[in-house]
């Protein structure tokens, strides 16, 4: 199986370990992963804060890229930029522009959903000896339905223990929403304290999270609040070996 | 004439819009039954009044009725439940007399002084068993006031839903709309012949020649201070169904 | 734009907090149970969304069906091209019939085109009798959410409240409380001469109105009175009479939990007698106040499927914090955040689009499958589009260059690079002043990987 991995600006910069660790594990499962490095952002800031010429254009630049790729499938180790891609016939009236868009839409998946959707894995041979709660990001549960996958995942993997977030729960958004999180900051962390609050109840070593995004902001928190649970990215778990 | 003006105004910028918005949303869900231009559908005729029997299978049901499995018990039965479930009082009677005896208890019970009687002979009827000390009026001969000095009303109901212990009153059968309302007590006679399923085969059977149908699901309630659940505001506090049995 | 600063002062209030964080997660838990009592929850709201847009892509042809149905059956019906419109005609009415008590029960639609404003303007003071309605207008407030106007308010406060206004005295028991706003309300019910009521459901089949409640205020506006005035928005109406089934199996689970309300009024035209019990006259006064507009595209429609249940309000983890009076409108909460800028002007509303971090928990919860998130994004992007709202000076210039950037690897290299070296970050106060950030990486991941990770080489974590 020929893995491209769509790294995604936020992982490649600010946590570069989920995408080592994502690469490190799909060769493990006999992947062979490459890497187009003329991408960058999948233009997801720009939709969701209304700039859509902005947005379309890095949609155009993202399907090319990915178009020349004669992988089996794009891997990311993001939902919702994921789901942007999934999202992204929506930008174009053209109906040229649509089918591309969906054509690599279809080509492309989150991690998890990779793993057990379509590699048939949920023991990738992993060892993480820690108190665990997985936290779900918002465009990856509702957008792209992702839910059993991770917690499968983190179920088999050696020395882990699970446990689901008390409530507000799991599901429950950690306040990022991208530039809602600058725009409406007091709003943002409220409901994130509510998650935080939640995630020191649950008394785990550390919080897991398919996302970049809700990782920045709950590690962001949860530093700032003296905590010692640590936020994790799940590819850094399922990388991790003994 | 204003309205008119308006009427058409507003018919045309609808047309426009729709127009503008040709594409239908995709679809993510079933196909929209009837989706072809709507044919304008003939006025219902008036029903004429139905004798109290068995209910038939409705139309457009969601779930196919327990029939089979003891059919009409297991509806009462699921009926008298969900009178439970939804806080409204319940008792089963075989004749006018047993109807009339429990009405009388209930009152007294209750402490009501002045009671109404809907229009529905076989209401005026049981009431004649209540005894002394209770004034019985009739809804035509009373003022509003004296309508909201009564303790109770009483009348019957033409339908009964099991699924959700509703009672179902019409307009064209019976003068019920107020007495089923402003007494903080009502009672209700019901066939239970007349118990229906659920709200789908209630609203088959029902007549818009009736200008007031109206459901019925326990007392009136709400919880708009601090989420507490009050029972009895402005509708009755007690609804008790007097259930005949009737084979 | 007041949204910002009332946002902030509502998250100031520990209470509202409070109330809120126990009123939605009381809602959410009583919902979950009660759509598992319906065999087929998923089809029910497919079966809704089909009828809505069904009605919606028809609805000159319904309007009028409904209209000649419930004018055969004895209502008037009035058009009103707006708010002003539509106070209007029905003050007119409120004279015409001599109206001096005038209830009114729950209708949204009222507190949209401000009609008790306007109609006290010709000296007509109706009186709310939704027990939550009528808190609030007592305490000359606004209502704070869909379901529970009054969700805001402590039962001390309301305590307050009644014995400043009604003379009692101040009680914490809530049944105290209820049965003095009943008796308060109870002359009023028999002295009215004229019922406002807003209407859940339109038949077009039958020309049938229907009208929820639990607490039987809606019964005794529409029966007593001798006048009863019932206002809709164009978008209530739906085809046939059976298709209220449906509805009625989601709206009351979705809203509160309950499989049914209390009551369901069902009224077709005015009685057939003058010796039946109800009112001598009905008018209907549909509304339209910019929803024909909203016509015009798919994305825009599906606003208008809204049942007005209040589940997303409950599901939003953005109006748990802020409740529904930060919102600035008479539709508060997702659904108010989608509707109110399309119904009174993106300038007025520009800011909320944006309240939202998009988690799709309204989406979800949603009986009748409105895509808010969708709508959301629809509308950011003709606030961008529009110039609407506050200045975006700095941040179309910040989305120039990101988008320039963007488009050139070896350029998003370079600066993130320099950034990386030079320890700047964005000065994202807005993001500090809360929450640590965590540094750029020493190696970003496409460092890694030409350093050797491409090549199945060592990498650091």
């Amino acid at each position: 199986m020929r893995v491209s991995l769509f790294v995604t600006c936020l992982a490649d910069q600010l946590w570069p370990s989920a995408a080592v660790g994502a690469v490190a594990l799909l060769r493990r499962l006999g992947c062979a992963v490459e890497f187009d490095e003329r991408q960058t952002c999948c233009g997801q800031p720009a939709f969701n804060t209304g700039y859509r010429p902005a947005a379309r254009a890095l949609a155009r630049r993202q399907i090319e890229i990915f178009e020349s790729s004669a992988a089996d499938a794009i891997v990311s180790p993001s939902g919702s930029c994921s789901a942007m891609v999934h999202h992204y016939d929506q930008l174009f009236d053209d109906a040229g522009w649509r089918a591309r868009a969906k054509g690599v839409a279809e080509r492309t998946h989150e991690l998890s959903s990779f793993l057990v959707n379509r590699l048939g894995v949920e023991d990738v041979g992993a060892t993480f000896s820690a108190r665990l709660t997985w936290h779900d990001a918002c465009h990856g549960l509702r957008d792209l339905g992702i839910k059993h996958e991770p917690r499968r995942l983190l179920r088999h993997v050696r020395g882990a223990e699970l446990v689901e977030l008390p409530p507000p729960g799991a599901e429950t958004c950690c306040g990022f929403g991208g530039t809602f999180s600058v725009k409406y900051p007091e709003i943002s962390v409220a409901m994130l304290d509510e998650k935080v609050d939640a995630i020191e109840r649950a008394g785990v070593d550390a919080v897991v999270s398919g996302d970049v995004s809700c990782l920045m902001q709950i590690a962001g928190r949860l530093s700032r609040r003296g905590s010692t649970v640590r936020a994790l990215h799940l590819a850094d778990v399922l990388a991790s070996t003994p | 004439m204003r309205s008119g003006d308006a009427r058409a105004q507003i018919l045309r910028v609808i047309r426009e819009n729709l127009a503008q918005g040709l594409e239908p949303s995709p679809p993510r869900h079933l196909a929209a039954p009837g989706s072809s231009p709507p044919v304008p559908l003939s006025v219902p005729e008036s029903s004429p009044p139905v004798p109290l029997s068995v209910p038939e299978r409705g139309e457009g049901r969601r779930s196919p009725s327990p029939e089979g499995r003891g059919g009409q018990g297991v509806r009462i039965q699921h009926f008298t439940e969900q009178l439970s479930a939804v806080g409204a009082q319940w008792t089963f009677v075989r004749s006018e007399t047993e109807a009339g005896a429990a009405l009388a208890r209930i009152l007294t019970e209750a402490g009501a002084r002045r009671v109404v009687g809907s229009d529905a002979p076989v209401v005026q009827r049981i009431l004649q068993a209540v005894g002394n000390g209770i004034a019985i009026d009739r809804l035509e001969q009373l003022s509003r006031d004296d309508l909201f000095a009564c303790d109770a009303g009483v009348t019957t109901a033409q339908w009964g839903i099991a699924e959700t212990g509703t009672l179902v009153l019409e307009s064209a059968r019976e003068r019920s709309r107020l007495l089923s309302l402003v007494p903080p007590i009502h009672v209700a006679l019901l066939s239970t012949r007349c118990i229906c399923e659920s709200l789908g085969d209630a609203l088959a059977r029902v007549s818009t020649s009736s200008h007031a149908i109206t459901f019925i699901t326990g007392p009136s309630r709400t919880s708009d201070i601090e989420l507490t659940l009050v029972v009895g505001v402005h509708g009755p506090q007690t609804v008790h169904v007097l259930l005949m049995e009737e084979s | 734009m007041t949204f910002d600063r009332d946002a902030r002062a509502a998250l100031a209030d520990g209470q509202l907090r409070g109330a809120l964080r126990q009123a939605t997660t009381l809602f959410g838990e009583r919902r979950r149970a009660a759509l598992a009592t319906v065999p087929d929850w998923e089809s029910a709201r497919d079966r809704a969304r089909a009828i809505k847009d069904e009605t919606l892509a028809h609805l000159d042809r319904y309007l009028e069906e409904f209209v000649a149905n419930a004018e055969r059956a004895g209502a008037r019906v009035h058009w009103a091209r707006d708010a002003a419109e539509a106070c209007d005609i029905i003050g007119e009415i409120a004279e015409r019939r001599g109206a001096r008590t005038v209830v009114k029960s729950k209708s949204m639609a009222s507190e949209e085109i401000h009609l008790n404003a306007a109609l006290a303007r010709r000296g007509i003071e109706p009186v709310e009798t939704d027990l939550g309605e009528y808190i609030v207008q007592l305490a000359g407030e606004t209502p704070s959410h869909i379901v529970v106007p009054a969700i805001h308010k402590t039962k001390a406060q309301i305590a307050a409240l009644f014995a400043d206004k009604l003379g009692i005295a101040p009680s914490d028991d809530v049944a105290t409380l209820t049965a003095a706003a009943r008796a308060a309300l109870r002359r009023r019910f028999a002295e009215a001469e004229l019922g406002i009521s807003g209407v859940n459901f339109a038949v077009a089949e039958t020309g049938t109105i229907l009208i929820l409640e639990n607490e039987g205020n809606a019964r005794l506006t529409t029966s007593l009175p001798r006048t009863h005035v019932a206002l809709m928005g164009i978008e209530k109406v739906i085809p046939r009479f059976a298709d209220l089934d449906v509805f009625l199996q989601l709206l009351p689970r979705s809203g509160t939990g309950q499989v049914l309300t209390a009551y369901q009024s069902l009224l077709t035209g005015t009685k057939r007698t003058p010796e039946d019990e109800g009112p001598e006259e009905l008018h209907i006064v549909l509304l339209d106040n910019g929803r024909s507009r909203m016509l015009a595209s798919a994305v825009t429609r599906q606003a208008l499927a809204c049942i007005r249940c209040g589940a997303c309000l409950n599901a939003c983890p953005v109006y748990r914090q802020i409740g529904g009076h930060a919102y600035g409108s008479v539709y508060p909460g997702p659904i108010g955040a989608v509707l109110s800028p399309q119904l009174f002007g993106l300038a007025r509303s520009a800011a909320l689009p944006y309240a939202s971090s998009l988690c799709g928990a309204c989406r979800e919860v949603c009986p009748v499958k409105i895509d808010i998130p969708a709508l959301l994004l629809h509308l950011r992007g003709q606030v961008v589009e529009r110039g609407a709202g506050k200045s975006r000076v700095l941040e179309r210039l910040a989305f120039r260059a990101y988008a320039a950037v963007m488009q050139r690897p070896h350029v998003f290299e370079w600066v993130v690079g320099v950034a990386r070296r030079l320890r700047i970050m964005p000065p994202l106060a807005a993001w500090t002043k809360w929450r640590d950030l965590r540094p750029l990486a020493p190696r970003s991941f496409r460092e890694q990987w030409r350093a050797g990770l491409r090549d199945q080489g060592g990498a650091d974590a």
